[in-house]
């Protein structure tokens, strides 16, 4: 929704609602809004005021407020709207103002001079300041870092000028002088904060602006090389990636076009491959590592699917640093997941495994011919074997479950020490 | 849900995809529209209402998680089923919170597919094994990693029997083998896996997102 407004003061002709200007903005938009508000030339009001300011710093608390409270043209919530809207923000706004108040009460307490009837006002619009930041939008922003960038004193000219150059080294020196003057003024009548705070942010500002030039070119330099540099360096690792592992999978498809199995293999290989590339980037384990007990499952599912074609859905909860135990855990798993792939006729095997603080467990289960637990034929007997051996001398558990034309389970569990 | 088949919206930005799940759904389904990009799929969802709407999780301009924010304040009859290739852990659970109703995979089978749209038309929850082991993650970290004041009992905790609902789905097992193995029926297997996905789309956030973050340290 928009409020439209004309973007200039019609001289004469006062306008509805009262927003603050966008296109006749210097600061806020406060005196340009309120120009069109009244058909009043823009400059009258900034003028008001500016004499306003000196009344008290009248005029700058009313700026402020006017500013905070205000909507910006074209837009429908004022800074303070927002503000409140978010809770943090407002707890910290009013956290803020109250360090703010008492800052000032402790320096009246204490009589140490400060700015006399200007302390209020100043701190505060400071204040507002900050919440005028913490709350504007996106475009309201991008004007006023183009206002800081495009303050005389602060911007590097594209071709600096001698004229702009003077201006700057005198403007500069004259401050560092100021500071100076003001910090050797310790023992004067004035007492000792005040001036050492001014003295100290006047000889700041000073040396800030002779020097800003140089910093701000040589900042700029540097991150605009460095954001280069790892571009190409992300680009390349990227290029590399898919070289050696997506482009050498297609070639291989198109060289095996005629078989059916040896394409969705290598599709599903490549897939898997891809697919932990790009979401599980922190899980890459190099080839020597013995890994963590998930990482060593999805060794075995890649194992599996490529070796004997079935597919594998592995699930995996919690993970832990694979022991000697787990070692063989994962063996005894694997031993049932080849069986099943290789025996069962069942397309999926699934995989279940989860660590849990008191146990590490592992489910190995198809749903294919199953067998009759009772007479089972020798050669499985072997494998039934190994693996209950396996988990026993590593003091886990295992059993099977299986049914003719239902399915078979196997399920395997270590007790967890630490 | 309306007399005989459902009627059935597509999202997802890959042609070939939506290509191949019209063709393996075109028979059993009533498919109202398809669209690939995020706010002509809000557009049309919003107009045409579908029963179930089939939602891929990856897409440009902020994928299935803006469709559903966008429509499910307007529509709250439509259902909405995650399909995707990813296995992003985050996004999958950030969309079931917002509402989502199941989470399959690309490679599912079509009579899976089917089942799983049939399920969600009905008003089920649709656990895929992955979206029930994403689940056990999230709800493991309570007590291990978490002060007492971070969880909301009422809310956050699983009951003893969701857990072990959730584990046989994560075993591959189907929710009548569910039913045969705890001897229970497969409506009280149902009604359990929808607590379970209330529970995460009410519970506590601080305690998923505390998930959430230790998963990208990791």
């Amino acid at each position: 929704m928009s409020i439209e407004s004309p973007p200039r003061a019609v001289i004469g002709t006062p306008h509805r609602p009262f927003r603050r200007g966008v296109d006749n903005a210097i600061l806020g938009g406060v005196c340009g809004g309120l120009a069109i508000r009244l058909g009043v030339n823009e400059r009258t009001i900034r003028i008001i005021f500016s004499l306003l300011a000196l009344v008290s710093g009248v005029g700058l608390l009313l700026y402020m407020l006017l500013w905070l409270t205000l909507p910006r043209a074209n837009e429908t919530q004022s800074i303070a709207h927002r503000l409140l809207g978010r809770r943090r923000e407002l707890h910290r706004a009013l956290f803020g103002l109250i360090l703010v108040v008492g800052f000032i009460i402790v320096l009246d307490r204490l009589g140490i001079p400060n700015l006399g009837i200007y302390t209020w006002p100043f701190l505060l619009s400071l204040a507002a300041l900050i919440g005028v930041w913490r709350g504007a939008t996106p475009v309201e922003h991008k004007h006023l870092e183009e206002l800081v960038r495009s303050a005389p004193l602060i911007r590097v000219p594209a071709s600096p000028t001698k004229k702009n150059l003077l201006l700057r080294v005198l403007l500069g020196t004259v401050l560092v002088l100021l500071g100076l003057r003001t910090l050797s003024r310790l023992h004067g009548v004035w007492g000792g904060t005040t001036p050492v705070l001014f003295g100290t942010i006047i000889l700041i500002a000073g040396v800030l602006i002779l020097l800003a030039p140089w910093w701000l070119a040589t900042l700029n330099e540097l991150s605009g090389e460095r954001r280069a540099r790892v571009r190409v360096e992300e680009r390349a690792n990227v290029a590399a990636h898919l070289h050696d592992s997506v482009l050498q999978t297609l070639t291989l498809i198109e060289r095996a076009a005629g078989d059916e199995s040896a394409v969705v293999r290598l599709a599903r290989n490549q897939e898997r491959e891809l697919r932990q590339w790009l979401f599980d980037p922190d899980h890459r384990v190099a080839d020597d590592e013995v890994g963590t007990y998930s990482s060593l499952l999805h060794a075995i599912e890649g194992e599996i699917e490529s070796d004997y074609g079935v597919k594998v859905e592995l699930v995996v909860v919690g993970d832990c640093a694979a022991d000697d135990d787990v070692l063989a855990l994962v063996a005894a798993g694997r031993e049932a997941a080849i069986n099943a792939a290789r025996w069962s006729e069942a397309p999926l095997v699934s995989i279940y495994a989860e660590v849990e603080p008191t146990a590490v467990s592992l489910f190995v289960r198809d749903q294919g011919k199953g067998f009759d637990t009772e007479a089972i034929p020798h050669d499985r007997q072997g494998i039934a074997l190994s693996i209950r051996q396996r988990m026993c001398q590593h003091g886990g558990s295992s059993s099977l479950k299986s049914t003719p034309g239902v399915g078979t389970e196997v399920q395997l569990s270590l007790p967890r020490t630490s | 849900m309306a007399a005989g088949q459902p009627r059935v919206f597509l999202v997802d930005d890959h042609e070939l995809i939506r290509t191949g799940i019209r063709s393996e759904l075109a028979g059993s389904l009533d498919i109202v529209g398809e669209a690939d990009e995020v706010d002509a799929a809000i557009e049309m969802i919003v107009e045409r209402t579908p029963d179930v709407v089939l939602l891929d999780v990856h897409m440009p301009g902020g994928g299935g998680l803006a469709v559903l924010n966008a429509v499910s304040h307007k529509c709250p009859d439509v259902r909405f089923l995650a399909l995707s290739v990813s296995d992003s852990s985050e996004d999958v659970i950030s969309l079931i919170r917002a509402g989502a109703r199941g989470y399959v995979t690309k490679n599912i089978s079509g009579p899976d597919l089917l089942d799983a749209i049939y399920r969600v038309a009905a008003g089920d929850a649709v656990f895929s094994p992955r979206l029930a082991g994403f689940v056990l993650d999230a709800f493991s970290l309570e007590g291990k990693n978490l002060e007492a004041g971070d969880v909301d009992p009422d809310l956050d905790l699983l009951t003893p029997r969701e857990r072990q609902v959730l584990r046989l789905i994560a075993r591959g097992y189907s929710y009548r083998d569910i039913a045969s193995e705890l001897e229970i029926s497969t409506k009280t297997v149902e009604s359990h896996v929808s607590s379970v996905l209330r529970k995460l789309q009410l519970s506590n956030r601080h305690q998923l997102s505390h998930w959430a973050s230790e998963r990208h340290l990791n």
